[in-house]
């Protein structure tokens, strides 16, 4: 690989954690907005659900999200302020469906300590002032004038140094904040404050509360007529006011968020950390509070919010888990619980740990990754492409063609499949019990090989032979009609619809047909200077049985020609260049807007804009699918219709966002494909390959396809083992019963049904690490190493570990040897038929050796100190790259005479390392605490020895996301001719259950990228006023340095999003063609 | 009546109190429908093409001075305008001129800036302005004038218009 690296998102953030509801887009539309730590969703509600409008890029991770309404304004405005202490005001121009900053600003101080427990953002119920909680002992104010324009802000000192939270109260004359805090004792109290902006200084409030619950954490302001606050511990509930206090006590649980029901305040939703629903009702006589009372409704995802939506529908956002839209019901269901999942939105985060195999044996990389915590743990299989799930398939070799017919055009379900050979035509139907048999249609001409087929209006069937055109009745299944080809002529290519038939002959003829009751009428006649090569009447207009346009390729001027029905009157031309003359046709309609495609016999694929009015044909683009010849086929999935290509590469193509997607399909070389909607398999698709026939359904389409195994438990590693056909995870289960008892799990999995087949369970306080499978020098078998720790709770660093060793037999995992160790093992690497394993601040390499009875052990071979903890290790040949807890990256290498391992250089900043990975021999990544992401190179042409032992960065960039792995590896198909076949990759998984992906460009790419990322810069701007330079920034508590050799791939590729006039905007200032720019963007974008 | 919802002796009475304070949910007429329908991934990402940065002096900085000699300032300010009223008005007519005026420099590097972005903004700018020179004094709104080298002689309102003869 090389420093010039390019990061892209594979899946974008999943992990909710801000949700608000409230009239954004319009003073009658409600609208739920989520925060996903660097995009926001905004979603719609409309009567049958959440309608989701659009899909917001901010340049930077979103500390607090809020909806507020300033005086005067018909709708809320949205206020967002960033982990880099940026902060904007956004507002909805419903006009031009575009978000307005009404106000943006740095909140950052120069001196100050960053709060521990998270920033707080807070707005005046009242909308007097904004207030942000970012320092210790500092209290942020933005003030409003009275026309809900925001003023200088300024600091006011606060006494309390270890705040927990921070709320406004309602109905106060004077902007009132409520601070809970902890004091030097450890006790927990809270405060309030008035205010007061002229004096720009707090003034003590009207009343404290002092000694809560040691566990209170969350504060809940009461709106009118009760006001006062609600204060949520650990085991109790308090409501607070001037006059009133009333606590109760609850089941001790750490709760996570809440939600509040009514506008009166009188009802609240509260979640746990257990994934448990409470209802928190404040009852009350008038205004006077009475008391409180809980109630547990049920179970959901772990919360991170709660929205509270409309008509007992409740939005749970989760962190550890999907999130979901649940219904409250009025009575409880068999288990006792009033909740009811309505749906389920997947997230991967956080992503502990993933590893990249390649389980249908295709060349495509599949990604496993431990997703979610505690009882929300899941495994997730993320693949790139859609899959085709088989249902039925027979051998049938010499397949030339496929069509599905259907008895009536009103009728919805297919019941004969018409299956093409070479000198003969056989007709499939499903029969009573719904099996595919063999059977007749007696006016088709079953001795030859069928051109086209189709059902026609007035219940007939059209069959294409290269002699005749046949009409069938579909009732009575006899021949109504026939149109032979001129004598010495034989028709070459055919198409149809259900009124409609064209078709050619040689010498170039194009004969017009349509269809009557019982009659076949040549309506026109045409003659063409060249044969034609392929021909489309697919009806895109309103008809949906007629078509107004006729498209026809040609050969020997290599051509698109365009004809008007029915009088077949030429009407444009569009010659495609080069040598390659069109396989495939095809009109079609995508979200409104009509396309012609065209697939060349090389596997490119070229794609045009048509104006179904004049039939001009605008905006050619060219992909290239696969290097076989391609046939389209349109297919409906979901009330949706994409297009099946079918080649070497199967590729499905669809549109989102008025853009033409392409997507893999799991299968190899199809060739041909037919829609086959029958009763018994409703929306499948019939698909010739390989000899076989396959009836299967397609997956939802979408580029990257998650597959969820909930595991009920939270699994932190795993990997994968090619011979035993099985993956190993770590895991730990929490018994919900008692707090204290975790057990600890080696698990096996099949990694096929991905089934537990065989357990191991730890020692108690036992964590698993680490997990390798591995094989030893002079021993053939595959072990699975797993490398523990034992965490006791008075140790602030494990004193004691075990590595394992287990072997896969008959399923079940045998330990066959286990070594203690003076620490955690952190990591375990393969090295040269050894093992090399990271304990604690120590790296050590094992032997794996004969005993005098047989067995095996592992035994110390030699190590090497000098690391606060050594948290990850990579290896290539003798090099060993360790990444360490802060002290960077360092290189070492094992000298095999001396039989020692020594330091070579490191890396003397003070990173905090997430994540490590070798790029190539010189050059080795890093992931931060903080976010960044950074490369740094070997110098070995260094003239001295300082210099020979430093490690010089070469690349750095924010990331904006806790990366918690790398692995070498693809989400795509590596097609060898295309030019990112060869660009080798990383992929990586975060916290916020994003898997991105960074590409190692060549450098000349590199710099035309780069150029464009700062053209696209100029064009594109942030959300907000957000800087995209800024966010890109690398950044730490010590320094902000400016990116560099990494490019932001999110940003690059949005240029295929551009209206036309932007694109040429940039294409100017590039000095490249818009065409140009698409292509290479698009080839980029196939990398994930 | 309380008591018993609170030692519940079987689930059935534990359901029952929360249906109690289940009922009368708050629906506004959003998501009435029995059948649930989502359709995801259909998400338009949104891309802003058009110019995000905020209008005039709504890009929001915060006050450098420290918070002790601020306090003190406000003290003194506070404690000047009660001893002597005379000199009141003239020290907080001082503050009020500081924030016109940062307010006019503002606009002026704004207007720069906004030369090329269009003309809507140009329009809510002048609508503005002509409040902002109402809130200058008369010897401001001369100096002003001299400035751009204009007659500084007249009434408050003439000046005014003059300037924004200027301006706009």
């Amino acid at each position: 690989m090389s420093i010039w690296n390019y990061v892209v998102t594979a899946q974008k953030p999943t992990n909710v954690t801000h949700s608000c509801v409230g009239n954004f887009t319009s003073p009658q539309e409600l609208n739920l907005i989520i925060a996903k730590c660097t995009r926001i969703e905004i979603h719609l509600l409309a009567p049958q659900g959440l309608q989701p409008m659009l899909d917001v890029p901010i340049y930077g991770r979103i500390a607090t999200l809020e909806l507020f309404r300033p005086h005067g304004e018909a709708q809320d405005f949205l206020f967002i302020a960033t982990e880099r202490y940026k902060f904007c005001v956004l507002q909805w121009d419903a006009e031009t469906s575009e978000l307005i900053t009404r106000a943006m600003g740095d909140v950052s101080d120069r001196i100050g300590r960053p709060t521990d427990n998270g920033q707080i953002g807070i707005i005046d119920p009242d909308c007097r002032l904004i207030g942000l909680h970012l320092y210790d002992g500092l209290f942020k104010v933005i003030p409003f004038d009275n026309k809900g324009q925001l003023k200088e802000a300024f600091n006011i000192r606060l006494e309390e140094l270890q705040v927990l939270d921070i709320k406004f109260l309602y109905g106060c004359s004077k902007p009132t904040i409520v601070v809970l805090y902890q004091d030097n004792k450890d006790a927990r109290h809270v405060k309030t404050y008035e205010v007061a902006l002229k004096d720009k200084d707090f003034v003590e409030g009207p009343w404290s509360q002092n000694n809560l619950d040691n566990g209170a954490d969350l504060l809940i302001p009461v709106p009118p007529p009760l006001c006062g606050v609600l204060i949520v511990g650990e085991e109790t509930i308090v409501y607070c006011s001037a006059n009133a206090f009333k606590a109760i006590p609850i089941r001790p649980s750490i709760t996570r968020a809440y939600g509040r029901v009514d506008a009166d305040g009188s009802r609240y939703l509260l979640g746990d950390h257990a994934g448990f629903l409470h209802l928190l009702v404040i009852t009350h006589e008038k205004e006077k509070v009475t008391g409180l009372k809980i109630e547990l409704l049920g179970e959901t995802s772990i919360v991170s919010t709660i929205s509270y939506l409309d008509n007992a529908v409740v939005f749970i956002g989760s962190s550890y888990g999907d999130s979901q839209l649940i219904k409250l019901n009025l009575q409880p269901d068999a288990k006792g619980s009033y909740v009811e999942v309505l749906e389920r939105y997947v997230n991967l985060g956080p992503i502990v740990d993933f590893c990249v195999v390649d389980l249908e044996r295709q060349g495509q990389g599949q990604v496993v990754t431990c997703s979610g915590a505690y009882k929300d743990g899941s495994l997730r299989i993320v693949r790139n492409g859609i899959g085709i799930n088989e249902q039925a398939s027979v051998e049938l070799p010499g397949i030339k063609g496929m069509w599905s017919l259907r008895p009536s055009t009103d009728d919805p379900f297919d019941t004969f499949l018409v299956v093409s050979f070479i000198s003969e035509t056989r007709i499939l139907a499903m029969n009573l019990e719904d099996e595919l048999e063999e059977t007749e249609i007696e006016g088709f001409c079953s001795q030859v090989q069928t051109l086209f087929c189709h059902y026609a209006v007035y219940n007939q069937l059209v069959q294409v032979t290269s002699s005749s055109v046949r009409l069938v009745s579909s009732t009575t299944r006899e021949l109504r009609n026939e149109w032979n080809a001129p004598s010495g002529y034989s028709i070459n290519v055919a198409t149809a619809n259900a009124s409609q038939v064209l078709l050619a002959t040689g010498g170039g003829h194009l004969v017009y047909l349509e269809i009557g009751d019982g009659i076949l009428a040549e309506v026109k006649h045409s003659q063409l200077e060249y044969d034609v090569s392929c021909l489309d009447i697919n009806p895109i207009g309103e008809n949906p049985n007629y078509s107004q346009l006729a498209a026809v390729g040609m050969w020997t001027d290599i051509s698109v020609r365009i004809f008007s029905l029915p009088d077949l009157n030429f009407i444009t031309k569009q010659p495609l260049g080069g040598e390659i003359i069109p396989r495939s046709i095809l009109l079609c309609s995508f979200e409104g807007i009509s396309y012609l495609l065209c697939a060349l016999g090389d596997g490119h694929l070229l794609n045009f804009l048509l104006n179904l009015n004049t039939g001009e044909l605008t905006d050619r683009k060219k992909v290239s699918l696969g290097t076989q010849p391609i046939t389209l086929r349109t297919f409906s999935s979901k009330n949706a219709t994409h297009v099946f290509a079918a080649s070497d590469r199967p590729t499905v193509i669809y549109s989102s966002n008025k853009k033409l997607l392409y997507s893999n399909v799991n299968l190899k070389e199809v060739s041909h494909m037919c829609p086959f909607n029958s009763a018994a398999f409703p929306e499948s698709l019939a698909i010739a390959k390989e000899g076989q026939l396959t009836i299967g359904t397609i997956d939802d389409i979408q580029k990257l396809h998650i597959r969820s195994i909930p595991l009920g438990e939270h699994a932190r590693r795993i990997c994968h083992q090619e011979q035993s056909r099985t993956f190993a995870i770590c895991s730990l289960k929490s018994q919900s019963s008692a707090e204290e008892s975790e057990a600890h799990f080696v698990r096996l999995l099949d990694d096929q049904t991905f089934e537990f087949i065989s357990s191991y369970l730890l020692d108690q306080f036992e964590f698993g690490c680490s997990i390798i499978s591995c094989s030893f020098s002079d021993d053939s078998n595959v072990y699975y190493c797993v490398g523990t720790a034992y965490v006791l709770p008075e140790e602030n660093e494990p004193s004691k570990g075990r590595i394992l060793v287990f072997i896969v037999e008959d399923s079940k995992l045998q330990l066959l040897a286990e070594k203690e160790t003076k620490g955690a093992v952190y990591s375990l690497n393969a090295f040269n038929g050894k093992l090399l394993a990271a304990i604690n601040q120590k790296i050590q390499l094992y032997k794996w050796m004969l005993r005098d009875d047989g067995s095996r052990e592992l035994q110390s071979e030699c190590g090497h100190h000098g690391h606060i903890l050594a948290l990850y290790v990579q290896t290539r040949g003798d090099f060993i790259v360790v990444g360490d807890l802060m002290k960077s990256i360092s290189l070492l290498i094992y000298k095999h005479e001396e039989g020692a391992i020594e330091e070579r250089a490191r890396d003397y900043n003070a990173n905090w390392m997430s994540a490590i990975e070798i790029l190539d021999d010189d050059i080795y990544l890093g992931a931060e605490n903080n976010y960044n992401l950074f490369t740094i190179r070997k110098n070995s042409e260094g003239a001295t020895d300082e210099e020979r032992g430093r490690l010089e960065v070469v690349g750095e960039y924010h990331l904006g996301e806790f990366v918690n792995r790398f692995r070498h590896g693809s989400l795509v198909m590596r097609l060898p001719d295309s030019d990112v076949g060869q660009i080798p990759t990383v992929i990586f998984g975060t916290i916020n259950g994003v898997i991105g992906v960074i590409a190692s460009l060549p450098h000349e790419q590199y710099i035309f990228l780069e150029k464009l990322q700062s053209n696209l810069r100029k064009v594109i701007k942030g959300v907000g006023g957000l800087s995209h330079e800024q966010w890109r920034s690398f950044n730490n508590e010590k320094k902000t340095a400016e990116a560099k050799n990494f490019l932001d791939g999110d940003l690059i590729e949005s240029f295929l999003d551009l209206s036309r006039t932007r694109m040429d905007e940039i294409s100017k200032s590039m000095g490249v063609s818009a065409e140009e720019l698409c292509k290479r963007v698009e080839e980029l974008t196939r990398l994930h | 009546m309380e008591d018993s919802a609170s030692y519940p002796s079987d689930s059935n009475l534990m359901a029952t109190g929360a249906s109690k304070f289940l009922a009368n949910l708050p629906s506004r007429g959003f998501l009435s429908s029995t059948v649930f329908s989502s359709n995801l991934g259909g998400m338009r990402v949104y891309i802003s093409d058009h110019d995000t940065s905020p209008p005039e002096a709504q890009e929001i900085k915060t006050n450098q001075a420290n918070i002790l000699i601020r306090s003190l300032q406000l003290k003194k300010q506070i404690g000047e305008s009660c001893s002597k009223n005379v000199q009141g008005p003239h020290s907080t007519d001082g503050s009020r001129k500081r924030a016109p005026e940062r307010l006019l420099d503002g606009r002026a590097s704004a207007k720069r800036n906004n030369s090329e972005t269009g003309s809507l903004q140009e329009g809510s700018a002048s609508c503005t302005s002509d409040k902002v020179f109402h809130c200058l004094t008369v010897e401001r709104l001369r100096a002003l004038l001299r400035e751009r080298g204009l007659s500084p002689k007249g009434k408050k309102d003439e000046l005014v218009a003059r300037l924004k003869g200027v301006n706009g």
